[in-house]
């Protein structure tokens, strides 16, 4: 018997039973190909209304990885010519389009917190105050940056790295270089310094030499592979300033005075001929 | 006196060497338009890319770049392809009344729809094979380098360990060629499978290869953007009814494009997932499946 719907309910029909069946099944690809890192997340929409025409057209062509470059490229272009604000804006479209990709945050950190304050620090023509300013916009920026990246990347060694090194070189904040280290900790891929300068900033912080004197000593005494000249130098200088009782001191010599000892005491490589001079 | 006796030759339902023969035949078809020159084109692009020496950029983002352009242009070829080389066949085959001799013949019309759609994959499995091949000898030829440099400017450099030069050179490593960046291709092939089948849908009831096309392009597009899209509506709409009703009807009825973009995640180095992988293999043979069986529905049912 001839079927009595037409055939294009019948298609309409076929199509929503299809749909049905396979959105469950997309929705958990989705979600473990979104947990795996496979598929990127879908941009805010902030991002959107930032993006150009021809750039969100793209991205809804599927074509985000080409476009996110293209912002990429775009961002070494300002770099270039020192267009920091430029800079800042198509790596942060760049970030919205892959906010998984780890080297756009830390670009993005390193641009805004290390060459934009070392390029204020040359132009010589700028006021102090408005170079002050601006330095601390900038640094204060980057921070702020890293933060919202770790926030998509939780894990990630390399922002911390980056962030560490705004704070110790141009923020000169030796607790927030500590707090960086401190977080590396544990992280897979952290440096095998982390943990030593963790300890390093952490006694230079206000407040927390202490612990970070108790973090260096725990250091020392877990073994040689840690008797490092700056490490002994360190808990030397720190178990003065502290005033640690002596029986609690590190027997060991300035690791400096030997470096001088050894200088004084190198012999003069013979010239040719066998001339020495002394 | 000459005596005439019927011979009844049995047909077979399916016959897949047909399909083969009309496989092939589409393929011959397409080489013919030359469409092989974009081969070309993408290999000059990979040479220009590869041969851009930004200065600001580390090796691990310039080998990034390579990569993200390399694919990202495979991906475009992939679907574009799909959806112009598929467009073109069935009204082309009408213009030239080929569609007329091979119909009168014992050929199936599902025979011929997948002999055509199978014409279409080989061609596109088979540049994207080449496409991968130019994009990974680029990225090998330009890792070498990169790690060449890398240990020699970290060797002059003073208080560097061989660990910390290991660390290096596998960070450049992670960025270049790995077995990982196949999955990408083969994700570009499953996409660009549903375009195509989907596109052959179209063209069995549309009235010509440009409206193929166009209509094709724009629910490509509308498949990548509906989960962007229905969250910027409910968002705007707080949630309207209405609103909620039209994008499950959307969802519904045309294919989810954007799940098949998980190349782009696996080019910037996520790991792949084996089941999911396979999974989105399954999810694409039960696409090709109904929508073959809608294009025959529709096909079967067309006068020429």
């Amino acid at each position: 018997m001839p079927s009595k719907l037409p055939n294009w309910l019948k298609i309409v029909l076929i199509l929503a039973a299809f749909g049905l069946v396979r959105s469950p099944v997309e929705n958990s690809l989705r979600r473990k190909m979104n947990t795996a890192g496979m598929l990127l997340p879908t941009p805010g929409h902030s991002a959107m209304a930032q993006m150009g025409q021809s750039a969100l057209m793209g991205m809804l062509g599927g074509l985000r990885t080409l476009v996110a470059t293209g912002y990429l490229l775009d961002s070494y272009r300002h770099f270039d010519n020192a267009d920091w604000d430029a800079n800042r804006k198509s790596l942060l479209l760049a970030t919205y389009l892959e906010p998984t990709e780890e080297s756009h945050w830390v670009d993005l950190v390193w641009h805004r917190g290390i060459n934009a304050p070392a390029w204020l620090e040359t132009r010589a023509r700028l006021p102090e105050i408005e170079k002050r300013i601006l330095y601390h916009e900038y640094t204060r920026d980057a921070i702020e940056l890293g933060e919202a990246g770790l926030k998509n990347l939780p894990k990630s060694v390399e922002i911390r790295k980056q962030m560490a090194e705004v704070y110790r070189e141009k923020i000169k904040d030796p607790c927030g270089t500590a707090k960086m280290y401190k977080e590396m900790l544990g992280l897979e891929g952290a440096p095998m310094y982390a943990n030593r300068f963790y300890g390093y900033f952490l006694s230079e912080c206000p407040g927390k030499e202490k612990e970070g004197y108790d973090h260096l000593v725990n250091l020392y005494w877990e073994g040689s592979h840690n008797h490092l000249p700056t490490l002994i130098k360190k808990i030397l200088v720190l178990q003065e300033e502290l005033d640690i009782p002596v029986p609690l001191w590190i027997r060991e010599k300035d690791p400096d005075a030997q470096k001088q000892i050894n200088r004084r005491i190198k012999k003069p490589k013979p010239l040719p001929g066998g001339i020495v001079i002394p | 006196m000459t005596t005439f006796t019927e011979t009844r030759i049995k047909i077979p339902m399916f016959s897949p060497s047909r399909v083969w023969t009309i496989a092939t035949g589409t393929m011959t078809q397409l080489v013919r338009m030359k469409t092989f020159y974009f081969l070309l084109v993408f290999a000059v692009l990979v040479a220009a890319i590869g041969n851009i020496d930004i200065k600001s950029a580390s090796s691990v983002s310039q080998l990034e770049t390579i990569k993200k352009v390399s694919f990202g242009t495979m991906d475009i070829f992939a679907w574009l392809y799909a959806i112009v080389a598929t467009a073109l066949l069935i009204p082309r085959d009408l213009e030239d009344r080929t569609l007329y001799t091979i119909l009168s013949k014992p050929v199936r019309r599902i025979e011929y729809l997948i002999g055509k759609l199978l014409g279409v994959l080989v061609l596109i499995a088979a540049s994207l094979a080449l496409m991968f091949t130019l994009c990974l000898l680029m990225l090998a030829y330009k890792q070498s380098g990169f790690i060449a440099d890398e240990i020699k400017m970290l060797q002059a450099a003073p208080n560097v360990t061989t660990a910390e030069i290991e660390e290096q050179v596998k960070l450049i490593q992670r960025q270049g060629v790995r077995p990982e960046l196949a999955v990408a291709a083969l994700a570009s092939f499953l996409k660009s499978s549903v375009v195509a089948v989907m596109t052959i849908l179209i063209s069995t009831f549309a009235s010509s290869s440009l409206f193929t096309i166009i209509t094709s392009i724009f629910f490509f597009l509308i498949g990548h953007a509906h989960g962007m899209m229905t969250d910027f509506w409910l968002h705007k709409t707080e949630g309207n009814l209405i609103i909620r009703m039209l994008t499950k009807v959307f969802k519904l009825l045309i294919p989810d494009f954007q799940l098949f973009s998980f190349s782009e995640g696996i080019v910037i180095g996520a790991e792949v997932v084996p089941r999911v992988v396979w999974s989105m293999g399954f999810l694409t043979g039960g696409y090709l499946f109904v929508f073959l069986l809608i294009s025959l529905m529709i096909f079967l049912y067309k006068e020429f």
